[in-house]
């Protein structure tokens, strides 16, 4: 597959499309229009694809996503709780009454397993994962996200998610730049962790597949 | 001058502190023993919410995946210490201990985050206790030298200690004391090293004289002894069918 500009940048052209229309139609401190779920989607797909498995490694797969956690993202980047350049330009042109229906489709959606760049790297993230590192006090991955990666009712599914996207949020939360993990959960565990770590972990968890339903 | 002294000292150390594994838990806890109205025992109202509730096993297992990550999923542990073995501790120990940490009675950095309301709820403290309660011991726990078992022997049980912990180390699951029999030798060494420096935040101020007077080696020596006791339910069972 050729790799054009809008592709590496993670626009699509009817995601700009979208959003350009989005941007003209909504003034500044305007209350967002809900839109028919058909066509709402179609901005989301712009950066995370129509099935929820995003092209672009920065973007993350939202495909098997608990719903409630989602919903629960989207309702942090309105509020300014989590903070990302792209969706705080987004977020405001949704209406929060069509959280939760985006939330149902993508979780729904099927989930496409990623592979490891560096098979090696990979390995010495399942040894974290599975089992952290006891020297530091690192939790192993495990015990809040499953083995598997398929998460639980309070921990979301990172099973297949993509190792950029990983890394960038393992150091969000490491500096703080990420901040709405529930009782500063994720803040506590990677800010126990170094660079090297949480890239070994991030090519492992791209590996895994979730729970096989 | 003084200052300045003191000042270079704490540079010195600051290093050491940052690679400490344990990180910065073996601190004076400003709520707990040593504080101004610390009081051993003495109920906080969420415990108190805890105790009243049934717990059931099943979700306590479930509950548990929670504190797998260090704990494992086996409840046993990590063999050199760092994590202790909580398999068949009393629930009341369990539930005294997981809530002095989420207070901050205990201070204890690395189980905080998860110790918090949002990963375990009232209700799923009480099944988590009935859970480990009953779990079996399957896995060896980590042992010491060998060397000074049997002054380890004779200290626990000439001492104070065997009179709340038992000649098994049993604990007492009424009053909250913790079985300490077969417990990782690392762990058994470093608490009771923290109970006599008074930084284990809920130390009993009778456990903390208790073992003021006992050298860094005759603590290597108990926490060894202890560690090579069978699991106090295995003792207990093999007692009663004598």
């Amino acid at each position: 597959m050729r790799l054009t500009l809008h592709r590496i940048r993670g626009w699509s052209p009817a995601g700009v499309a979208l959003l350009l229309s989005g941007m003209l139609l909504t003034p500044l401190g305007a209350q967002a229009q809900s839109v028919p779920l058909a066509e709402r989607l179609q901005l989301c797909a712009g950066c995370h694809s129509a099935d929820g498995n995003s092209a672009i490694p920065e973007n993350p797969n939202l495909s098997g996503l608990d719903a409630e956690y989602i919903v629960r993202q989207l309702q942090d980047f309105r509020s300014g709780a989590r903070k990302s350049p792209v969706m705080s330009g987004i977020i405001p042109m949704i209406d929060a009454t069509e959280f939760e229906a985006l939330a149902a489709f993508f979780s729904k959606q099927k989930p496409r397993p990623g592979a490891a760049v560096d098979p090696k790297l990979a390995a010495q993230g399942k040894e974290i994962f599975d089992e952290g590192i006891v020297g530091s006090a690192v939790p192993a991955c495990s015990g809040c996200h499953n083995d598997d990666g398929s998460g639980t009712e309070k921990y979301p599914r990172i099973a297949g998610q993509h190792s950029a996207y990983v890394v960038q949020q393992l150091t969000n939360f490491k500096n703080g730049a990420r901040a709405n993990d529930v009782k500063a959960v994720m803040r506590a565990v990677a800010k126990r962790m170094n660079e090297k770590e949480i890239r070994a972990v991030a090519e492992y968890v791209v590996t895994l597949k979730g729970a096989q339903e | 001058m003084k200052n300045a002294v003191a000042l270079l000292v704490t540079l010195l150390l600051l290093p050491w502190q940052a690679a400490s594994a344990d990180m910065a838990d073996a601190v004076k806890s400003p709520k707990g023993y040593g504080s101004k109205g610390y009081v051993w025992g003495k109920l906080l109202p969420e415990q108190v919410e805890v105790l009243r509730r049934s717990g059931d096993m099943a979700r306590g297992k479930e509950a548990f995946r929670g504190c797998r990550g260090c704990h494992k999923a086996d409840a046993a542990g990590v063999t050199d210490g760092t994590y202790p073995r909580l398999t068949g501790q009393h629930g009341s120990v369990v539930i005294k201990q997981v809530t002095e940490v989420r207070a901050g009675v205990r201070i204890n950095p690395k189980m905080e985050p998860f110790s918090a309301d949002h990963a375990v709820s009232p209700q799923e403290i009480a099944d988590i206790a009935v859970f480990l309660e009953a779990a079996e011991t399957t896995r060896e726990n980590g042992k010491g030298e060998g060397d000074f078992v049997a002054k380890g022997k004779t200290l626990y049980e000439q001492g104070k200690c065997m009179k709340c912990h038992g000649i098994n180390g049993e604990g007492k699951a009424e009053k909250a004391y913790p079985a300490i029999a077969a417990q990782h030798y690392g762990y058994l060494k470093r608490e009771m090293d923290y109970i006599q420096r008074g930084v284990r935040g809920n130390s009993h101020p009778d456990m903390v004289r208790a073992i003021r007077h006992y050298s860094h080696r005759d603590i290597e020596a108990m926490a060894d002894y202890l560690s090579r006791l069978p699991d106090y339910r295995q003792a207990l069972a093999e007692r009663k069918s004598q």
